[in-house]
């Protein structure tokens, strides 16, 4: 049994049920008069029937041709990429609050050191340089809004 | 004579210092995407795009286009040297290109692939500028109706060349679709699925989306990939071909040209597409198809001329109709938008500076390139050695404060997290993006023309097939989705990967 590719497909079923519910939420309309909800409804309907179609002829066919749950989470470093993805949430949570100079050198420091073992210092200066060169081209150059924090800078 | 005061027009606007300059930086960063695997042109346009919300219009599309034909001219640098296509429209010339260097033939390889990507990037240009005035013509007679079906032929016809299961592309466009419905509704000014988020109003940004699915979700997979990049460590030399390449190349230079321009414009369409149907048609007309995958250099002519002369003809529908053809030209419509300019039939006359200077601005991209591409090849090929480690972490701050630079909005830097991670599953799944970016770009234009249609129409469908234009779309559109079902054609079915940048 190939579960990813079912569960696959119920998910989308259920966004699409989603879509086609808050479309009639905001409303349908008429195909003479059609109204907010008439775009979502009609989009989440054909995603849902063409979800719905993937599943059955999957099911009938045992997802022959799909590969097998195990080739799709092959070699996948859970770590590095749970990690990854948790310090690009909490760098963009505190973005704002301790400002972009800070974040940034913190997410770098990790980077670079998570990502191949390196002295300690060598990785520092490399998060150090690396976000001046960005406050250059960001700040300066392009004159972005970057957040200072708490600290001011 | 009028063509030609145009032209002038445009070399007056394109040869201005400031525009001259973005040129230049446009076609670096492409070059540099192109050779770089893991980061294509769509990426960086999307990364770049807010550095050009502080220039002028044409300065802006100007960039942005050098960074789409200069990755098409990069992305064989690695395809040649490493087997590694720096972008999706180079996969073909790997098969040839490599097999060449593996010969010490790297520097021809490299040389027709440089030439042949100026000859007909250069006719791309020629054809685009007699074939969109006329066109802007016939688009006047657009209405609604034409509007929505045309729209709906480009959607069909991507998917239908998509390599994944046709019914996961459609499905992949009608996701676009929905996200596309997100923000104030155009004519109501209702909101919809905007969770009480006030920057969900104006909807869900182009660039948080882009760079989610093709940025950080190509890093994502990369860090799960151990890839020994093993570059070619002898001096490349004898860039120019001998005149035995040269006979055995112009006729492929020739046909990939015109294939690829064709199949540039067509709704859908694009670069990828052209260069696989190019190495196809090569392979079949040549008088020694055994020679193809061995290091034959018709099998790297072709390929890279059809994806240049495909990446000119793609805007013709963007300039001409207002419809962009591909993700490419999706990211050039958006950029268009913020800049305030409405890209469609009334733009060669409402913006003639900006039409007639990016296209003037090719000529001189295509020369800039041609010396970018031959003299620093070393250069490029040193790029290739930059660890991943190093890289990666650049390309997702890139990736953070572009998306951040747009509003000033951490939400963008949300979404595009949350879009990367939809990215990252979708490519674990063989879903493919670009069905799904096309339909979230193209989503609002098409629900405005097809309830406007069905306004006009007081609720009938069939103003979609009592109007010739509209009816002919439709009817292909209806046929490409028919097709697939038929058992005979499912084996014989042409599949593109669209948008796999790094084909490990």
């Amino acid at each position: 049994m190939k579960k990813t590719f079912l569960i696959n497909d119920l998910v989308w079923i259920g966004f699409a049920f989603a879509a086609c519910y808050g479309g009639l939420k905001l409303g349908f309309g008429s195909f003479h008069q059609p109204h907010a909800g008439f775009m979502p409804f009609l989009s989440g309907l054909v995603l849902g029937l063409l979800a719905l179609v993937d599943l059955i002829s999957g099911l009938a066919n045992r997802w022959r041709d799909e590969k097998k749950d195990v080739e799709v989470w092959a070699n996948i470093n859970w770590g590095k990429l749970l990690l990854t993805l948790a310090l690009l949430f909490i760098y963009t949570a505190l973005f704002s609050t301790l400002g972009f100079v800070i974040t940034t050198v913190l997410l770098l420091f990790f980077f670079f050191r998570a990502m191949e073992p390196r002295p300690w210092w060598v990785v520092a200066i490399s998060s150090v340089t690396c976000t001046g060169l960005f406050y250059l081209a960001f700040k300066i150059g392009l004159e972005s809004q970057l957040p200072s924090g708490i600290f001011g800078f | 004579m009028e063509l030609l005061n145009f032209l002038l027009l445009g070399f007056s606007v394109a040869l201005e210092p400031a525009n001259l300059f973005y040129c230049f930086i446009g076609v670096v960063i492409g070059t540099l995407v192109g050779v770089l695997p893991g980061l294509g042109p769509v990426a960086a346009m999307s990364l770049l795009l807010p550095a050009t919300f502080h220039t002028t219009p044409v300065a802006s599309i100007i960039m942005l286009s050098g960074i789409y034909y200069g990755a098409m001219y990069g992305g064989s640098t690695t395809s040649i040297l490493v087997n590694i296509p720096g972008e999706a429209a180079s996969v073909m010339t790997c098969i040839d290109g490599y097999q060449m260097a593996c010969k010490g033939r790297a520097g021809p390889a490299l040389g027709i692939s440089a030439f042949g990507s100026f000859i007909a990037g250069t006719a791309g240009i020629l054809g685009l500028i007699l074939i969109a005035p006329p066109l802007v013509d016939f688009a006047l007679k657009f209405g609604p109706p034409e509007y929505f079906s045309l729209m709906v032929l480009g959607l069909m016809i991507l998917t239908f060349l998509t390599s994944a299961s046709m019914i996961r592309a459609l499905m992949m466009a009608a996701f676009g679709l929905v996200v596309g419905t997100m923000g104030l509704d155009n004519i109501s000014g209702l909101a919809r699925f905007t969770f009480n988020i006030p920057e969900l109003l104006d909807g869900v940004g182009l660039v948080p989306v882009v760079m989610g699915l093709f940025g950080i979700s190509e890093v994502l997979l990369n860090i799960e990939l151990k890839v020994k990049r093993e570059v070619f460590t002898t001096k490349v030399k004898g860039l120019l071909p001998t005149l035995e390449d040269w006979g055995k190349s112009i006729w492929s230079i020739i046909r990939g040209t015109i294939l690829g321009f064709f199949l540039g414009i067509l709704p859908g369409g694009g670069a990828v597409i052209a260069s696989f149907v190019s190495y196809a048609i090569e392979k079949r007309v040549s008088k020694h198809p055994e020679e193809f995958g061995k290091g034959a250099i018709e099998g790297v002519a072709a390929p890279e001329s059809a994806n240049n002369s495909a990446a000119q003809g793609a805007f013709i529908p963007l300039l001409t109709l207002g419809i962009p053809s591909n993700v490419v030209m999706a990211m050039l419509l958006g950029a268009l938008i913020i800049h305030g300019v409405t890209p469609g039939p009334l733009l060669l006359s409402q913006h003639p500076q900006l039409f007639w200077g990016v296209v003037a601005s090719m000529y001189v991209g295509n020369a800039m390139l041609l010396a970018l591409n031959l003299p620093l090849i070393g250069m490029w090929v040193q790029l290739l050695r930059v660890p991943y480690s190093i890289l990666f972490p650049i390309i997702i701050l890139f990736c953070l404060l572009g998306s951040y630079s747009i509003n000033n909005s951490t939400t963008d830097v949300a979404i595009m997290l949350v879009f990367g991670v939809i990215g990252y599953l979708m490519k674990k799944l063989s879903l493919e993006a670009a069905p799904m970016v096309l339909a979230f770009v193209l989503g609002p234009m098409m629900e405005t023309a097809l309830r406007q249609a069905l306004i006009k129409s007081k609720g009938s469908f069939s103003i979609f097939f009592t109007r010739p234009i509209s009816a002919t779309c439709l009817i292909i559109a209806i046929a490409l989705m028919i097709m697939p079902l038929l058992p005979w054609f499912r084996r014989r079915r042409p599949g593109v990967k669209l948008e796999h940048e790094d084909v490990t």
